[in-house]
């Protein structure tokens, strides 16, 4: 069966090899590692003792641990129906033969140029100040104190800002989808009398849905992984309502003195984030038609 | 380490280009590959330093606010000292990187941290060298040697850190504005809360406070619990002889009874929001400690700022101030170069040095000697003289249970029994989050 690879091969290979090389020490040994760690109360510094289980035990009787899977699962969801229904409609505006479609793409692609840090104090001083000021100044009463500020209302505030700025990126994608639905496809679904709601549902819809599942995989895991927004806004607050797995695993693995344990966390949530992918993937790849 | 791993690469990269000469499109990608990755190199800074042979001090400060006095201080040893080169780096949230960098095992020669937990941490993980001996500490004043002392999780042998500036907390206030109106500093508890009623009537915002940054909520705990809980109460707790649901109650209580002065919604501003209002005149009195006050002025520098030991007790012989170590340095054990660092630290104990260091950041000097105390603590000045200071209890809070996330939802809990639910929230917290610590001292004990 062994056959000399061709040079072409072995180029590939070569071009492979280093990319391999430079992933599984960046990624995959530094993976290993936490996942070594996760069975130790290693602190990040000095010595460590071995644990066992203790971690894994740990994380499900852990507040706030719970709390910030609870808060991460609730932006995820919310966000990812959010930024695709809102994706989808802009680009099906966008995509429609409209006057300056080039400097209207432009200018929703924005926000996802910019850094999620400046985004979010940009944001934080508007839900701080502008709004507040505006709902003093129009007697609004929800506006009046800043969404920022209370425990039932700061995960909106995130919400809004995480799904301002995915939309961007989002709706290019779906742009691009709705640009490889052939006219002629219409044409035929005119003919046979189709409203542009039938017309959506029937044609445009099952189309693009290898895009639609693309989204969908790509913003629930952004969002799942949800950071900067939480970093500049609220800082996991107030009363610890906006802290996302992401940020925990930082803040108290880092600079808490946890590593050992939000090791363990990050191995669970690399589990969870996988299974998702892997489900998600199954169902929507069951829907795909082919022209 | 970094260096190694990318020169590695880049040798790779070039034998791969040069093997490869015959294929032309693959050359184009090596090349940009090889390009790529120098590239990144040179961002990664791998370049091997300065090659003249001066001995290398890293100093890593933990406060970014005194990053220009040290970085004045650095060029006023360089050009004194001709065989060692210092470099004393102030980052952003530096404990964090600290942390980051110690998991490399990658540690600077000096370390200028707070005497707090982090400390204890270190210190208990074998990080600091023994510095016993050394003749710098004898300039040390006692009362902060001891509360270093008191900062080792298990009691250990030696000293391990010089203290270098203190400070205090408790309440700032706006002379101008009390001048004129007439308000009296208050002493006791019941004549803070009148006072609080009386700059209310007259139309004023008694208190301000930025609660979104949730760390500043310990300000006033801690104030109020150096005064009405005993200073070794988190090592009664853990030897299990005492609860902090009876210690604190008070504490939890009074915290609260200041909400009502504070401005609406203080979870909604931070930190620097809550300077700017005080330093624009907003509100007349600020809980937060003598750290705050380089901030204020940098908004107004003409502010006239006062400050008084917090009024927390119902007596006023009962009245602690609330000080601690705010910047100490500890040399690492793994530093090559200690009798450089050695000098480095005698270098900064000069009395000019110390001098040019508090004139920039206020603050109170650990060490012996005839150093001002910063005219806005004047009212503290005898506190600070006759040695009534208390370290502030969050010293010995683990930061991974984040206390002041705790205090900041008790603030926000709007019901009933909402006392009850954090000090019971406390005690569990604290026996999960210290219990390692904790099965050491009972097996300490045996």
């Amino acid at each position: 069966m062994k056959r000399k690879m061709t040079p072409r091969e072995r180029t590939y290979v070569k071009i492979l090899l280093p990319i391999l090389v430079l992933f599984f020490l960046f990624n995959t040994l530094p993976m290993i590692q936490g996942f070594i760690y996760s069975f130790t109360n290693y602190k990040g510094y000095g010595s460590y003792d071995w644990v066992g289980l203790r971690n894994y035990m740990d994380l499900f009787t852990d507040q706030r641990v719970w709390n910030s899977y609870f808060f991460t699962f609730k932006y995820a969801i919310c966000g990812t129906i959010l930024v695709n229904v809102i994706a989808l409609a802009l680009a099906i505006g966008l995509n429609a033969k409209i006057r300056f479609k080039s400097a209207l793409r432009g200018i929703y692609f924005i926000p996802n140029i910019l850094g999620g840090l400046i985004i979010g104090y940009i944001f934080s001083f508007l839900f701080t100040y502008i709004l507040p000021a505006v709902g003093e100044y129009f007697q609004i009463s929800w506006l009046q104190n800043s969404i920022l500020s209370s425990p039932d209302t700061a995960w909106i505030g995130v919400l809004i800002v995480g799904v301002w700025q995915a939309v961007a990126m989002t709706t290019i994608i779906y742009i691009s989808g709705l640009q490889t639905v052939p006219e002629d496809v219409y044409e035929a679904s005119r003919i046979d009398g189709a409203g542009k709601w039938t017309e959506f549902r029937k044609v445009t819809l099952p189309l693009i849905i290898p895009l639609v599942s693309t989204n969908l995989l790509l913003t629930t895991k952004n969002f799942m992984m949800v950071f900067d927004q939480i970093m500049s806004l609220t800082k996991g607050g107030p009363a610890q309502s906006t802290e996302s797995i992401s940020y925990l695993i930082y803040r108290n693995g880092l600079d808490g003195g946890q590593f050992g344990f939000q090791s363990a966390n990050a191995v669970f949530f690399f589990v969870v984030i996988v299974a998702l992918s892997v489900i998600q993937l199954r169902s929507m790849s069951s829907k795909e038609e082919q022209l | 380490m970094d260096f190694r791993v990318h020169s590695f690469f880049e040798s790779h990269f070039v034998q791969f280009y040069q093997e490869e000469k015959k294929g032309d499109s693959v050359m184009k990608c090596s090349n940009m590959l090889a390009a790529v990755l120098s590239a990144a190199c040179l961002l990664t800074g791998c370049a091997s330093g300065p090659a003249d042979d001066k001995i290398q001090i890293e100093i890593v400060s933990y406060k970014p606010e005194a990053a220009k006095v040290f970085e004045e201080i650095q060029d006023l040893f360089n050009e004194t000292h001709d065989d060692i080169q210092l470099t004393i780096n102030s980052p952003n949230e530096a404990m964090t990187i600290l942390k980051t960098r110690f998991v490399r095992e990658d540690y600077p020669d000096i370390v200028a941290i707070g005497g707090d937990i982090n400390y204890s941490g270190f210190l208990d993980a074998g990080l600091f060298w023994n510095l016993e001996g050394q003749p710098v500490l004898d300039k040390v004043r006692d009362g902060y040697r001891q509360i270093d002392k008191q900062l080792e999780f298990v009691p250990l042998e030696g000293e391990y850190a010089i203290p270098y500036a203190a400070n205090a907390a408790g309440i700032l206030y706006n002379r101008k504005l009390f001048r004129e109106n007439g308000w009296q500093t208050p002493e006791t508890w019941v004549e803070f809360m009148d006072l609080c009623e009386t700059i209310q009537e007259d139309g004023f915002q008694p208190l301000y406070a930025g609660y979104k940054d949730t760390w500043t909520t310990l300000a006033p705990w801690n104030a109020l619990a150096v005064e009405l809980a005993d200073p070794d109460i988190c090592q009664q707790v853990n030897r299990q002889e005492a609860t902090f649901a009876e210690a604190y109650d008070l504490t939890a209580e009074r915290i609260r009874e200041m909400l009502p002065y504070i401005q609406p919604n203080p979870s909604a501003y931070g930190y620097s929001d809550a300077a700017t209002a005080f330093a624009n005149e907003e509100a007349a009195m600020w809980a937060i400690g003598s750290y705050a006050i380089p901030q204020i002025r940098s908004v107004n520098p003409e502010m006239e700022i006062g400050a008084f030991v917090m009024p927390g007790a119902d007596s006023a012989e009962e009245r602690w101030l609330n000080s601690g170590i705010d910047l100490q340095f500890c040399v690492m054990a793994d530093s090559p170069e200690k009798e450089a660092a050695m000098e480095v630290i005698d270098f900064l104990c000069q009395d000019e040095v110390m001098d040019l260091y508090l004139a920039d950041q206020g603050g109170i000097s650990c060490l012996k000697g005839d150093f001002a105390v910063p005219e806005e603590l004047g009212d503290m000045k005898e506190f600070i003289e006759s040695g009534k200071v208390r370290d502030f209890h969050d010293h010995y809070y683990p930061s991974e249970m984040a206390v002041d996330a705790l205090i900041q939802t008790y603030l926000l809990d709007t019901s009933a029994d909402a006392k009850e639910k954090f000090l019971k929230k406390f005690d569990t917290e604290w026996q999960r989050y210290n219990r390692d610590l904790i099965r050491r001292l009972q097996e300490e004990n045996q």
